[in-house]
């Protein structure tokens, strides 16, 4: 998977916000807040380019004390929302 | 190919200025017939933010299509050339109008028009190139230009937002009729400044400009911005505050730019981050009437 073209995550008054913006992202018309592990899981995702719920989860454990069952949990929790609203492939 | 001797004129919209040079012939009539609405905003001859060429006749060079955007009969056709220029063909009603070739940092273009007749299409194609031109090229220096209706009160600006059809002008009409001492500022396309204090803090201005829908309202004018206001018909009239993203998102989608060119993005988001934490914004769910006009003044302009 990995975040479709034109999605872009922004700081709006102190949330972190994704919209679309670049070609192809510009009817999505909403404004997707998320919160801070969303928000972390997005950039790294985006670092990485393509991702799965299994390289996410890896990453979220390097990073926070979470055991890797919880982890994938969450991830794949953010994931579907991803992909419910379409901003990812 | 005749050679001809171009006439500049600058004009200066929100302490920004630019300059139109008219390669088309009779450039007086170009001005009186076609610039009329930029009367108010002449200015001295200066350094610009941007400067505009218009030709006619002339071969567009190629380009590669983007994206288009279809509203109300005007469609915009935006592109890119080899050369890495940005091109934005305008036609009004399947009539093409002309084509803006602009430079990559676009402080110089040129608008191709099919012919040097001075027709309402002329105008069309002058002011979309204009609007176009301005909201990219003032976009890093905190300012934007908006789709609303404003009008001034006590020295302070009031700007209703809101989708085609929702009644923004309607809304500024019934302010001016039973508000006292309101005055319209513009009633399709103002232009709005920020100004940073400290610490992420500011205030901003609202401004007339040359461009302003139906209704000939071209003030060279400005005032401190009080507030926006959403609007959304309702068979009820309720006003309630928005904060912070919702601000955000009120006034997101009434601001013109190129938002897939990321500088371009930055510096709109930048803008309208600083309008939605500093500027109070208001969500009128209302009814075409008197009480919505009353309402919507007490409690904003208190």
């Amino acid at each position: 998977m990995h975040i479709k073209n034109g999605f872009v995550l922004r700081e709006v008054c102190g949330e972190q916000v994704i919209m679309g913006e670049g070609v192809g992202a510009l009817d999505f018309g909403k404004l997707l807040c998320l919160n801070e592990t969303a928000a972390w899981l997005w950039q790294k995702a985006s670092e990485m380019g393509e991702f799965t719920v299994e390289s996410l989860a890896d990453a979220l454990c390097g990073e926070y004390d979470v055991d890797a069952e919880n982890a994938k949990a969450d991830v794949s929790a953010i994931v579907n929302e991803w992909q419910k609203v379409n901003v990812i492939e | 190919m005749t050679l001809s001797i171009p006439e500049t004129r600058f004009y200066k919209v929100a302490d920004n200025v630019f300059s139109v040079s008219t390669y088309l012939g009779h450039s007086s009539d170009f001005f009186a017939k076609i610039m009329d609405n930029y009367e108010p905003f002449a200015f001295d001859a200066c350094d610009c933010a941007f400067s505009l060429e218009v030709f006619a006749g002339e071969k567009v060079p190629a380009y590669t299509e983007e994206m288009r955007q279809d509203e109300e009969g005007q469609r915009i056709v935006c592109g890119s050339t080899d050369a890495g220029e940005s091109v934005f063909d305008f036609s009004l009603f399947e009539k093409y109008v002309g084509t803006l070739v602009c430079s990559k940092d676009y402080k110089t273009s040129k608008l191709f028009v099919p012919n040097a007749e001075y027709s309402s299409y002329l105008k069309f194609a002058v002011n979309n190139a204009l609007m176009v031109l301005y909201a990219i090229a003032t976009a890093p220096c905190n300012t934007v230009l908006f789709h609303a209706a404003v009008v001034k009160r006590d020295g302070k600006g009031y700007m209703f937002l809101g989708k085609s059809g929702t009644g923004k002008s309607t809304h500024a009409r019934l302010w001016l009729k039973y508000n006292d001492g309101c005055e319209l500022l513009n009633d399709d396309n103002p232009v709005v400044r920020f100004y940073e204090t400290e610490n992420g803090k500011g205030y901003a201005r609202v401004f007339g400009s040359p461009w302003s829908g139906k209704t000939p309202c071209y003030k060279n004018d400005d005032c401190k911005l009080g507030g926006f206001v959403l609007l959304a018909q309702a068979p009820y009239n309720k006003i309630a505050r928005l904060h912070g993203v919702q601000a955000y998102a009120a006034i997101l989608p009434c601001i013109s730019g190129k938002r897939w060119e990321r500088s371009v993005a930055d510096g709109l988001h930048k803008t309208e981050n600083a309008l939605a934490a500093n500027v109070p914004a208001w969500y009128l769910e209302c009814l075409p009437d008197e009480a919505a006009a009353k309402l919507c003044l007490e409690t904003i302009a208190r």
